[in-house]
């Protein structure tokens, strides 16, 4: 019985995913397709505007809608779209670097991103979690108020602003760190000490400005349902009972509070990737916020919507993931199947 | 609720409504300010002034790469900027309002067809979506900017009000209102939306601030309103594009930087304010 439970959690599960999926990208698909105006018409100005003359730009103009998937009714370009995706894996050719299939520059920009982010947002989960829990235990404490204040207000800056002033200190004041990029170009790529230690030195002041702003963002939310926690019955009970502090903290608190963080970081995602892109852009970090300028910047549409579809996926298996580890952390979940 | 009662709940509520009506009267006499900092001159017509002067009493931030006071444009971003936040924030919070209440209220399928509709939205990275029409469309004016910024925010203001409309909806007096024949709308306006109005300003800020946090986003990569309109990011991004940080012109690049933290800082503290005055059980959590 036990193990139908689960396995029609699993199912649930993933069925919901696969109608998100469609879903978000379906509603992306028609943003981006009601846009006035005409995505070649405007790549042929833009070019035309930096001096460069297209000749037959009417007819050239059909050849792209075509090659681009762009011509016919909406629902065709939808069907065709989403037939091209599904069956083939294929995004279309890109404009950036024509013609490269879009997907090609997307696989070359994904690892540095989920790379950034996931090391990111991991280190920041775990310390803020953790600090958190101690800050809600210790309340009453100067130094916990402190910091409930100092999360206030650091919480609220947007990794973009940290990274600026991180940038400034330690990259054009102390010159202790790389401004821009992903690695030394001089140190030939490969799984090397000598690279991998230029990806770190790189990576650390845009992996330092995500995890400053999401730390201190677990921080007030673990410390206010610790507090909550430890005003409920069971918790008067525990100590009644004559439990100890270190206990009571792992077995009945921070067990408790880890479900609600756990929801929290599979919603945190979506954020947490709208911040990174402009971190990645503000130190031109490979990933897919350079992609993403740059593909904006020639107005590539094949390139955009992938990213975007790419985003989309990237979020919904993180939280995909999280809900199948759930029922690990809180067996309640496994048994009513559902959350 | 009386005011002086809801202040003296929280102080955070205090805090970050001062520092917020700080802002907006700044923002509201930008013209008087403009005149006393440089007096009758445009802040943003060109050489004006030198270039790259440094702060001095004349110039409290010095002067920028086309010899305009920086101090001036930061009085009129701030303008701009809260202009553009608070137009997309209202719109969203309106949506989110109908939204919430309709699948609060209605329950059911309406209810879970809704509910799976916003979580779709919130899944969508909507920057780059926003990024994407701000290329097609060059040169958004403010109202089309506000509404395309409204159109990605208004989600959690609907997931506030839903929760809030269902857990009023079981209450005693509302199945009272029912029982004695009122229409769904009078109970909606008698009933539910007088205990709704802290969830309103919850919805209304952290909307606003999504809103201003896309339109800074915006401006950082030049798709910003353009024309003649700065903004609070505009400068932030002129700035850096002038290598300002290389230049080591800090007083460029971070006042409009802390201005925004202001704006963002004290949303919030509102917000959690908000929250903390209305909802007393919770009241230590947030550490106010």
């Amino acid at each position: 019985m036990k193990k139908r439970a689960i396995l029609a959690y699993i199912l649930k599960r993933i069925l919901l995913y696969i109608f998100t999926i469609w879903g978000a990208f379906t509603i992306a698909f028609l943003f981006f397709h009601m846009v006035p105006g005409d995505p070649i018409a405007a790549y042929v100005r833009s070019m035309q505007q930096r001096g460069r003359t297209i000749s037959g730009g009417e007819n050239l103009g059909q050849e792209y809608r075509k090659m681009m998937g762009l011509d016919g009714p909406l629902y065709v370009q939808y069907l065709h779209y989403l037939e091209n995706v599904v069956l083939r894996f294929n995004l279309g050719p890109s404009f950036i670097g024509f013609p490269t299939p879009a997907e090609k520059h997307i696989f070359l920009a994904l690892p540095w991103t989920i790379g950034l982010l996931g090391i990111a947002t991991l280190i920041a989960w775990i310390l803020g979690f953790a600090l958190g829990g101690l800050v809600g235990w210790k309340r009453d404490s100067p130094t916990s108020s402190l910091l409930t204040n100092l999360s206030l207000v650091i919480s609220q800056i947007p990794p973009y602003f940290i990274a600026l002033a991180l940038l400034f200190i330690f990259a054009y004041t102390l010159l202790w760190l790389p401004r821009r990029g992903a690695f030394d170009a001089a140190i030939p790529k490969g799984f090397t000490w000598a690279f991998i230690k230029s990806v770190i030195r790189y990576g650390t002041l845009p992996a330092l400005s995500l995890v400053i702003f999401a730390l201190f963002g677990w921080v007030i939310s673990t410390r206010s349902i610790v507090v909550s926690i430890l005003g409920e019955d069971y918790l008067v009970y525990a100590k009644a009972k004559g439990l100890t502090g270190g206990k009571i903290l792992r077995a009945y608190v921070l067990r408790n509070a880890m479900l609600p963080q756990v929801t929290g970081l599979a919603l945190s995602l979506g954020f947490v990737l709208n911040g990174a892109l402009l971190v990645e852009i503000l130190f031109n970090y490979p990933g897919l916020g350079s992609l993403f300028r740059d593909a904006i910047g020639m107005l590539d549409y094949n390139t955009v919507q992938g990213i975007m579809l790419m985003s989309i996926v990237a979020v919904l298996t993180a939280t995909l993931l999280i809900d199948l580890l759930l029922p690990l952390v809180d067996p309640r979940v496994a048994r009513e199947g559902k959350t | 609720m009386g005011m002086r009662v809801l202040f003296a709940r929280s102080k955070l509520l205090v805090i970050g409504l001062a520092i917020l009506l700080f802002l907006v009267l700044v923002a509201l006499f930008q013209p008087l300010i403009n005149k006393l900092l440089i007096g009758d001159i445009d802040p943003i017509t060109m050489g004006s002034f030198d270039s790259y002067l440094d702060p001095s009493p004349q110039h409290w931030l010095g002067t920028d790469r086309w010899g305009r006071d920086w101090m001036a444009q930061l009085v009129l971003g701030l303008r701009y900027s809260l202009v553009i936040g608070a137009l997309a924030g209202s719109v969203a919070t309106l949506i989110g309002v109908i939204f919430g209440f309709i699948a609060g209220y209605k329950g059911g399928m309406v209810d879970s067809t809704l509910r799976t509709f916003t979580d779709m939205i919130l899944v969508i990275p909507s920057w780059p979506i926003l990024v994407t029409l701000a290329a097609y469309i060059r040169g958004l004016s403010i109202p089309t900017m506000a509404l395309l910024l409204a159109l990605f925010s208004w989600p959690w203001g609907m997931r506030a009000i839903r929760s809030q409309v269902l857990s009023l909806r079981s209450q005693p007096y509302v199945d009272l209102a029912k029982v004695s024949n009122l229409r769904d709308l009078e109970i909606i306006f008698t009933e539910l939306v007088p205990n709704l109005l802290p969830y309103l300003g919850v919805s209304l800020a952290s909307a606003t601030v999504g809103a201003i946090l896309a339109e800074t986003g915006l401006e950082l990569i030049g798709l910003g309103p353009g024309g003649d309109i700065i903004t609070l990011g505009l400068m932030i991004n002129f700035s850096l594009g002038w290598g300002a940080l290389a230049l080591g012109k800090v007083e460029l690049v971070f006042p409009p930087v802390l201005c925004l933290i202001l704006i963002f800082v004290s949303l919030n503290m509102i917000n959690m304010g908000l929250e903390e005055a209305f909802n007393p059980r919770l009241k230590r959590v947030t550490g106010g």
